[in-house]
């Protein structure tokens, strides 16, 4: 028996191990790719480590001068901001009033936050975009939204579908719910109106799961791909970070400028890589509450 | 997907609050609507225009046919569409149907199987969040970086190969050969989602007793019937869960594919989302790539009310 | 996905792609300021994307820039795969350019979605007058056409001398029982069962790989793809079927190895005989260097001898899109830049353009004048099949068609399919696909 304690953590350690290697070498392997030189990636039979790192330089250089990186940065950047600043607010403030405030029609409000959840995205992908195209008054449209681009021209089209989550507001209303209603019924007597109780009483002290709701949604955002590629597609100009570099793979030689894509993924991955390892406890447990990501 | 859970009721701090008088009361009551209405406008109106409107658009669409140009055109064509998704000839329910539900299920075996493992095994170590935390990595990165990742890894000259030569094994053309595609990309889907699983799971297994394990310990028994009889069975509701909400994400997921193969070679990998995208964007054929979607919508549907009915048949079982 | 290419060279500098197209979305304002006397700027959306190309269409935008003051053009491009997708998406959008340059394969779906303006009159004489019968029907539809042809590109039967030879054979296959036969004695094994020499090239690569291959031996076996209605597929008949064998037999001999990149084998001395386009030559040539003196280039091989030559020509054209404010201004830049003729040859300016890239026009006294001293003697059967060869299938469905065609061979080549099981299957599907177009 006790020898069979012993053994057990030596079969559970090979197999966790070795499964993090799994999961982590497909990683060092772009990060060795893009040390690669000119026809060394690709070439038989395949080693692990480039041949030295000095290519690596030249690599990135290229990855930034030929991917524009700092246009594509600035799009995925914006559109990352304006989806997280706008999930947070209209979620805390549709949270507020769900879970502190009385009023008709309340449950049934929160019943349809609900069954929102239940929707697919890719039902709304085709309508999304002909509702922005037939945006009245945006872009050259007329009042029926005919005649002009509508808000496909704009960044905020990478935006507009994702600007409100069902399960942003779902988790908001959960959290302040137990917030203490002695406190905000104080804060009513003495005068403070709901606005001021929302902001200064109801927000700070539901700190952490605003923090895990905005990293839930920015690495949602900033990794969101088919609904960018399509606005891209209609607009060049708009085109974010993962566009950009899926663009750029399409159409090369793997052998020769692989080492470079391995290095704009490098780039394009490292943002999100660090703000997730500095944050992580608040994120997986965003990952927890929300099921399953 | 998303585990929605049935409204709570809150509690009402007016019903509690004792007002000055009754005018009073139903003053500050009025005045919370008007402040919850106003709360609310932003969503209400998102819902509005981002959703309603939208499911209204989608099932006209699916009932006519457009090039998509001009609003003016739009034709009603009653069920033709669906008729024409299911037709003898159409490629929609084999192979492209039929690829979308292999990918979701051979993504959830290999998930499950793999983080049931894992899950498991560390459970009994130490570091564990540092273990967590690396299965998790793929978990933020954009689906551009692990696809194309992984197709130079299938790549010949790629890791893969690499470590099937140095094995004294052939290569194989992993993403060009119809036959090893799909569980090419089944493989990569799988492990980029292991790591929540893995999550959910290792909660699951918090949740079971340490007296049962000692009791069993006591017994004699050996760690397979442990597992096999004590772990298995009180990790059930967490398996159903992994299994459900991972088969859903599975049925709906193409950015992908998209990134690795574009549905090819042929149509070994092509899935009824990428079907979707294609009909409507590149054939200009919206009408049916709306039914198409509404097909799929359907089935997805079907599967969440079974979650919903098995998860609080479990509530209720508890 | 289909992808005519158009040689490796384009690949070098697909680098520069996407910030190409970055800065063509952000630029200037997209159809002029609308004040008076500022000039129409027309945008041009064409696959010419990166590298010569690129530089080869936007030397005549430059000059027709520097000479006209009242209408300007913009080039913009992206690459071939994405070309479709991006006419569709930007046309719905309501900012699909001016004038485009599609493949003749969509001519069908984008005159069906509304997208191409038909030419007017003296436009259509021009190019009725002025190119041969195959590429004025692969921009025509229904009778009417669309655009002025630019490259047309036809099929034929690369081989390397050297392997012929070494096998004993000193003639380029014209029939097929000579090209089975030269395919088996080319094909070489080490004693492991490696293949070191594929016989006949047969690769799943791609569009051109697959579909234009099998496409070119059902022409030059008299068959079409498309029904003479264009409501279905013809490809279930005994030219069909006869090609379906031939490429059977060839893969199920061990001539033919599917799962080989042939751009990459030929050129490295590992194919003996492949079927493809003329544009290969141009990126062969340099990639080859000293052993491109064994590269040859016969017209495609006919069933039995004596048969008349036929094979497949594909291309683009460039039309006005329907959704332009100004298709009179639109349409005289196409005459400039395809039917004026300039410079010591008397050819015009598109000629100039294509063959400076190892491409052709459907103008065939151009391509003679261009031609005719020097240049690639490899160019020739290329330049002579455009009299004989069939074009491309352009009704709507034509993509989706060619799609199904595609998976169909590749299932007939790895054996998920016998030769009955494809022909019929790809029977079902097109008419299918086709029939709800109509």
């Amino acid at each position: 028996m006790i020898r069979r304690r012993h053994r057990l953590p030596w079969v559970s350690y090979l197999l966790v191990v070795s499964g993090a290697v799994l999961m982590v070498v497909p990683f060092l392997d772009m990060v060795m790719t893009s040390f690669k030189g000119p026809g060394e990636a690709g070439r038989l039979p395949y080693r692990f480590l480039p041949r030295g790192f000095g290519f690596g330089f030249g690599n990135y250089r290229a990855a930034l001068d030929q991917l524009d990186l700092p246009v594509l940065f600035r799009n995925s950047v914006t559109a990352t901001a304006l989806i997280t600043g706008s999930v947070l607010l209209t979620s805390s403030l549709a949270g507020y009033a769900l879970a502190k405030l009385r009023f008709r029609g309340r449950d049934l409000i929160f019943r349809l936050v609900l069954t929102t959840m239940m929707f697919p995205p890719f039902l709304f992908f085709i309508p999304h975009f002909l509702i922005l195209v037939h945006w009245p008054l945006a872009g050259g449209n007329d009042l029926l939204g005919r005649g002009g681009a509508g808000l496909t021209v704009s960044i905020v089209a990478l935006t507009m579908p994702f600007l409100v989550n069902g399960f942003g507001i779902f988790l908001m209303r959960q959290f302040m719910i137990s917030v203490p209603d002695e406190i905000l019924e104080a804060a009513r007597l003495d005068g403070a109106g709901e606005f001021t109780l929302w902001w200064r009483v109801v927000l700070p002290q539901t700190k952490p799961v605003l923090v895990t709701l905005a990293l839930l949604t920015f690495v949602d955002a900033w990794n969101e791909y088919i609904w960018a590629l399509l606005i891209s597609t209609a607009d060049p100009g708009v085109m974010t970070l993962p566009v950009g570099i899926q663009l750029l793979q399409d159409h090369v030689d793997p052998t020769r400028t692989m080492p470079v894509v391995m290095a704009a993924l490098v780039l394009s991955v490292l943002p999100v890589l660090v703000l997730f390892l500095l944050l992580q406890k608040h994120y997986i447990r965003g990952v927890v509450l929300s099921g399953l990501k | 997907m998303v585990n929605t859970l049935a409204p709570e009721r809150a509690e009402h701090p007016a019903s509690r609050a004792r007002p000055a008088g009754p005018g009073l009361a139903a003053r500050a009551r009025r005045r919370q609507t008007v402040v919850a209405y106003l709360f609310l406008a932003p969503t209400l109106l998102f819902f509005a225009v981002f959703l309603v409107l939208p499911l209204g658009f989608a099932l006209l669409l699916s009932m006519s046919r457009w090039a998509g140009f001009d609003l003016g055109d739009i034709r009603p064509v009653g069920l033709d569409n669906f008729t024409g998704l299911f037709a003898r000839g159409s490629t929609f329910l084999t192979p492209i149907l039929a690829n979308t539900v292999l990918f979701a299920l051979g993504t959830v075996a290999v998930a499950l199987a793999g983080s049931v493992l894992v899950a498991t095994c560390i459970d009994r170590l130490r570091f564990q969040g540092l273990w967590r935390t690396l299965y998790f990595l793929p978990m933020v990165t954009t689906v551009v970086a692990v696809g194309n990742v992984w197709k130079y890894m299938y790549e010949p000259g790629g890791l893969v190969d690499g470590v099937l030569n140095a094995l004294g094994l052939a290569s194989v053309a992993f993403l060009q050969d119809p036959h090893t595609a799909l569980p090419a990309v089944v493989v990569v889907q799988a492990w980029a989602s292991a790591g929540s699983a893995i999550l959910v799971l290792t909660a699951g297994l918090k949740s079971i007793p340490r007296s049962y394990y000692e009791a069993a310990e006591l017994d004699g028994a050996g760690a397979v019937t442990v597992f096999r009889k004590i772990t298995l069975p009180l990790l059930r509701p967490s398996l159903l869960f992994v299994c459900i909400t991972q088969f859903l994400t599975g049925l709906q997921s193409f950015a992908l594919i998209t990134v690795m193969t574009k549905g090819g070679p042929g149509d070994a990998t092509a899935v009824a989302a990428l079907e979707m995208y294609r009909q409507a964007f590149s054939y200009g054929d919206w009408g049916t790539a709306s039914a198409a979607a509404f097909v799929l919508f359907v089935v997805v549907l079907v599967i969440t009310l079974v979650q919903l009915w098995v998860l609080r048949r479990k509530g209720e079982d508890a | 996905m289909t992808r005519p290419r158009h040689g490796l060279d384009r690949r070098h500098f697909a680098l520069a792609l996407p910030s190409a197209l970055l800065a063509a979305g952000c630029a200037a304002p997209r159809r002029g300021t609308g004040r008076p006397g500022d000039p129409i700027v027309l945008t041009l959306l064409s696959h010419y994307s990166s590298g010569a190309l690129r530089k080869a269409l936007q030397d005549p935008v430059d000059e027709w820039n520097a000479t006209h003051d009242r209408v300007k053009i913009r080039t913009e491009a992206v690459e071939f795969t994405d070309l479709l997708t991006t006419f569709m998406v930007r046309q719905a959008a309501g900012r699909g350019a001016d004038i485009i340059q599609p493949y003749c394969l969509w001519t069908g779906q984008l005159v069906r979605a509304g997208v191409l303006r038909p030419a007017p009159p003296e436009h259509t004489a021009e190019i009725r007058r002025g190119y041969t019968a195959a590429a004025v029907g692969a921009a025509s539809v229904g009778g009417r056409v669309y655009g002025y042809p630019t490259e047309v590109q036809t099929y034929a039967l690369y081989h390397n001398r050297r392997l012929l030879r070494a096998a004993g054979i000193d003639q380029p296959p014209r029939t097929w029982p000579e090209l089975t036969e030269a395919a088996l004695r080319t094909t070489r094994r080490d004693r492991y069962g490696n293949m070191l020499v594929q016989g006949f090239g047969l690769s799943s690569y791609d569009d051109s790989t697959t579909v234009g291959q099998t496409l070119a031996l059902l022409n030059a076996a008299g068959g079409t793809f498309v029904s003479a209605d264009g409501r279905g597929t013809a490809i279930d008949s005994p030219a069909g079927r006869a090609v379906f064998e031939l490429e059977h037999r060839l893969v199920a001999e061990g001539a033919s190895a599917p799962g080989v990149n042939v751009y990459q084998a030929f050129p490295a001395g590992q194919v003996a005989m492949v079927i493809s386009a003329g544009w290969w030559t141009g990126s062969l040539r340099p990639l080859m260097g000293a052993a491109y003196r064994e590269v040859g280039v016969a017209p495609v091989p006919v069933p039995r001898a004596g048969d008349r030559p036929a094979t497949l020509s594909t291309g683009f054209l460039l039309g006005v899109n329907a959704a332009s404010r100004f298709p009179r201004e639109a349409w005289e830049f196409l005459r400039w830049l395809n039917a004026e003729r300039t410079g010591a040859k008397g050819v015009t300016r598109m000629s100039a353009l294509q063959v400076s890239v190892g491409s052709l026009t459907g103008r065939a006294d151009d391509m003679r004048a261009l031609l005719g001293t020097g240049g690639d003697p490899n160019l020739r059967p290329f330049l002579d099949a455009l009299a004989y060869a069939v074009p491309e299938p352009n009704v709507p469905g034509a993509q989706q068609a060619k799609t199904l065609l595609r998976t169909n061979i590749e299932a007939l080549w790895t054996g998920q399919r016998s030769v009955e099981e494809a022909l019929r299957s790809t029977r079902r599907q097109v008419d299918q696909e086709v029939s709800r177009l109509w």
